[in-house]
């Protein structure tokens, strides 16, 4: 028997210690909290309940769990080298189990340990404040987003038509084909008696060969089913399918408020981004494209207000916007015959990231096959400008550092490409430090992708090899810092309109996207979103796995707060924007603020010691 | 195994000194038990050759399973001083003259085995050649084998290969292969200590996946 953890075991103290809270503690505090482990298997299924025996925290070694509330919802999924202790999570709130969803190896630290370790202030810390969890959680957080679960009220149309029993039917049709609807209400003393509807008019009466001077209750369908307000667009659209209605009267605090129809519901499904897209590609002019474009941001409020998250908004935001440079692309190769040799179309910065989100202006450039020649020069410029005037007039407007197709100086041959990257590399002034954070977040959009992956891979080899170069990046990245302060202090960019408010952009969501860029470059990861790069990163053991999930959770964060802002600013019809006061926050979102900034300060800590130790 | 392990100790009571009968009088693991409830020492060796004839052990690792989960604070890694010096064939496991020298006579460690093995299933990835080399220092430190019940993880996945007819192909048994089949996570060549650690873990993916949750007695196991 012995006290502390063998030698031969230290590896197991070390897996310990990579994992929060345990990275605070000291390597002999780590060796002896690493002797008291028990390890056991669980198979995918298995399920913790309050009272599991033995009691403890469990660290996964490996496979994954899910912790869920009481009623079943997702709180968490836990993986490699994160914990979790079941009834610490039952103290806070009943009914949560953990259900292992990959066979998990699971270290298990015995009570008497975790109650002797959270006597340290910094593990304590962690656990009563679960900061990254709490973060966690929030990010998480997925409330329904389908959009068939909206509410009825949100759709229906509230300008009704209603007519009494009496008026005759010639006179119920001439006003429905003048009001363009199709249907209308038979009302008596503000009571819904029935509904006439262009069918009824076909088959009962046309048909019939009825008198035009019948009175419209002779035709009307009597006290028609009725739905709620509150109703979802699910369940009317159920309703209507069962019993083969068009029209259903939609009734709010027992008066008839509105109808729906099925092209409402239809319609309402337009939102849906995979049907933009599907427009997008079928515009055949740019004031067509730009007209489908415009209802963007009203798109995108609802988006947001179903439950979507900031992730997949930006990501959809890309996805369209990519649609809408192809697009652009393919016309004004109908206008200007095919390409004369091969070319690849670049995105760099948010869109090569996939993380645009509203009033993003363009940032691209073209790459030439090494077959282009000066007779090609015309026709590139005439399609650079061709797509870079369509997407200005799109709203993405021209980018203030000309970093565009249409600037001669980024569309070039491949060759020339790889001269800038040796030229930036070699002597990373701060221009060309500047140019780097754009250039090197690179996606191909249209054309030969190979051209594009070519010239990443030069990025990757002349950025990792060059540890000047990555000193210079790290000097730029660490020139922002989080504001920690403002919650002190409220003081914020102090020149300007914005005072008082917080560019959460700037000092927030670049600070971690170029944290992410830097690890990225070094380690020669290809991907480029950042979600994606500090995956890869804590994957090939260049980051912490805890380093790297407090940073997504971070930014997912920053993004969802942004994005809620912006939305709320299209929703009263200002310009969206970056800037928020933090004053305006609920308490706890102001908390978990306050939790993301100290998360990118430890990030830019360890920048700091990684690339810039010893240069001061 | 244990009715057989009865009989066989039974034959070899009288040449066996007290120290092992010692160790033989703690009742043999009952076959019809919940694994759960009875206690398994994953244990591991290194040794110079794969011939016990030629070869002597190196090192000895063992971590005890009881209630179903490994506890880490039984575990324990003894480094063997060689009788001979060690030689060429050592090189396999990447050990030298000058760190073997600081370690306890081998029959010191069997010594060290026998108090912490009492009672106890013994549990190897690949068992026989284990055996071979803890029976044979047996034999000749306390007159005979250790006569001990063992289960062999190795035996049990083949077995279970078997069953499914899947068809088996070299280095399908290794403890790395057998792993994986378990997911459980990769690790590096190590030492006597991990290499017990692993088959341990192994044991308890075997017995879950075996037992789901239901209860499963050691012969159930074993078989």
């Amino acid at each position: 028997m012995t006290d502390a953890l063998p030698a031969e075991l230290l590896e197991i103290a070390e897996f310990l210690g990579a994992s929060p809270p345990f990275n605070e503690l000291g390597a002999e505090e780590l060796r002896v909290a690493a002797g008291t482990l028990r390890i056991a298997y669980h198979p995918r299924g298995e399920r913790f309940e309050q009272g599991a025996q033995p009691g403890g925290l469990r660290i996964l070694r490996s496979g994954a769990v899910d912790i869920r509330d009481g009623e079943g919802a997702l709180l968490d999924r836990l993986g490699e080298g994160e914990s979790f202790h079941i009834d610490g999570l039952n103290a806070e709130q009943g009914g949560v189990t953990a259900t292992v969803i990959e066979d998990a190896l699971v270290y298990l630290l015995p009570d008497a340990e975790y109650r002797r370790l959270r006597k340290q202030r910094s593990v304590d810390r962690y656990f009563s404040g679960q900061r990254s969890r709490r973060l966690r959680r929030a990010a998480r957080y997925e409330p329904q987003p389908h959009s068939m679960m909206r509410e009825v009220h949100t759709v229906m149309a509230r300008d009704l038509l209603t007519v009494s029993p009496m008026e005759t039917v010639q006179v119920v049709a001439g006003v429905m084909t003048e009001r363009r609807v199709s249907s209308a209400f038979v009302v008596e003393d503000g009571q819904l008696l029935g509904i006439v509807t262009d069918r009824d008019i076909r088959a009962r009466y046309a048909a019939a060969g009825l008198d035009p001077a019948t009175p419209v209750e002779g035709i009307m369908t009597p006290d028609p089913e009725a739905i709620l307000g509150t109703d979802t667009l699910f369940s009317s659209m159920l309703l209507m399918t069962q019993r083969g209605y068009h029209h259903l009267p939609v009734m709010e605090d027992g008066k008839l408020a509105g109808i729906v129809t099925t092209s409402d519901l239809i319609l309402a499904r337009q939102d849906d981004p995979v049907y933009l897209v599907q427009h997008i590609s079928r515009t055949e002019s740019v004031d067509a494209l730009a007209e489908l474009l415009k209802g963007m941001p009203n798109l995108m409020v609802q988006w947001v207000s179903s439950g979507m998250r900031a992730q997949q908004v930006s990501r959809i935001l890309t996805a369209i916007s990519d649609a809408a440079t192809v697009r652009l692309i393919q016309l004004a190769e109908a206008r200007l015959g095919p390409a004369p040799v091969a070319y690849c179309w670049l995105g760099f910065g948010s869109q090569a990231r996939g993380e645009q989100l509203l009033g993003a202006d363009q940032d691209n450039g073209l790459l030439l096959s090494d077959e282009y020649s000066e007779e090609h020069a015309d026709y590139f410029e005439a399609l650079a400008n061709f797509v870079c005037d369509g997407l200005d007039a799109c709203g993405y407007d021209y980018c203030n550092g000309k970093v565009m197709a249409s600037n001669p100086e980024w569309r070039v041959p491949l060759p020339t490409w790889l001269g800038y990257v040796d030229k930036w590399t070699r002597s990373p002034t701060p221009d060309a430090v500047m140019r780097v954070s754009i250039f090197f977040d690179l996606r191909g959009v249209h054309g030969d992708a190979a051209m594009a992956a070519t010239l990443q891979a030069h990025m990757l080899e002349r950025a990792s090899s060059n540890s000047i170069f990555l000193a210079a990046l790290a000097a730029n990245a660490l020139d922002a810092s989080p504001p920690l302060g403002i919650f002190r202090r409220f003081v914020v960019d102090r020149d300007g309109e914005h005072r008082d408010r917080l560019d959460l952009k700037k000092r927030g969501i670049l600070l971690a996207t170029d944290t992410a860029r830097l690890h990225a470059l070094a380690h020669k990861v290809p991907a480029v979103n950042t979600d994606e790069r500090l995956e890869a990163l804590a994957r090939g053991k260049h980051m912490a796995i805890g380093d790297s999930r407090n940073l997504a959770d971070a930014l997912r964060f920053m993004q969802q707060l942004r994005i809620r802002h912006q939305a709320a600013q299209v929703s009263r019809g200002d310009k969206p924007d970056n800037f928020l006061n933090p004053n305006d926050l609920p308490r706890l979102a102001r908390e978990q603020l306050r939790d993301a900034f100290k998360i990118l300060d430890d990030a830019q800590a360890a920048l700091r010691q990684k690339y810039r130790a010893g240069l001061g | 195994m244990p009715a057989s392990v009865e009989l066989r100790r039974w034959r070899w009571k009288r040449r066996a000194d007290d120290q092992l009968r010692a160790f033989w009088s703690k009742p043999l693991p009952s076959k019809r038990a919940d694994w759960r409830e009875l206690e398994f020492l994953a244990l591991d060796a290194e040794m110079s050759s794969l011939d016990p004839d030629e070869g002597e052990l190196l090192s000895l690792g063992w971590v005890l399973i009881r209630d179903g989960d490994i506890a880490l604070d039984t575990a324990c890694h003894l480094v063997i001083r060689p009788a001979q010096s060690v030689g060429q064939s050592a090189t396999i496991h990447q050990l030298r003259d000058c760190e073997v020298a600081e370690g306890v006579d081998a029959e010191q460690a069997l010594d060290s085995l026998l108090e912490a093995a009492r009672g106890k299933v013994l549990v190897f990835h690949h068992a026989p050649l284990d055996l071979a080399y803890l029976d044979r220092l047996s034999m000749a430190s306390h007159g005979a084998p250790l006569l001990q019940p063992h289960l062999c993880t190795l035996q049990m996945e083949k077995r279970l290969l078997e069953r499914r007819e899947q068809a088996l192909k070299k280095g399908d048994l290794t403890l790395g292969a057998c792993r994986r089949r378990y997911h459980l996570p990769d690790y590096h060549g190590h030492n006597a200590l991990w290499d017990a650690l692993a088959t341990a873990e192994l044991l308890l993916a075997q017995a879950a996946h075996r037992g789901r949750g239901a209860r499963l007695t050691l012969r159930q196991l074993a078989g």
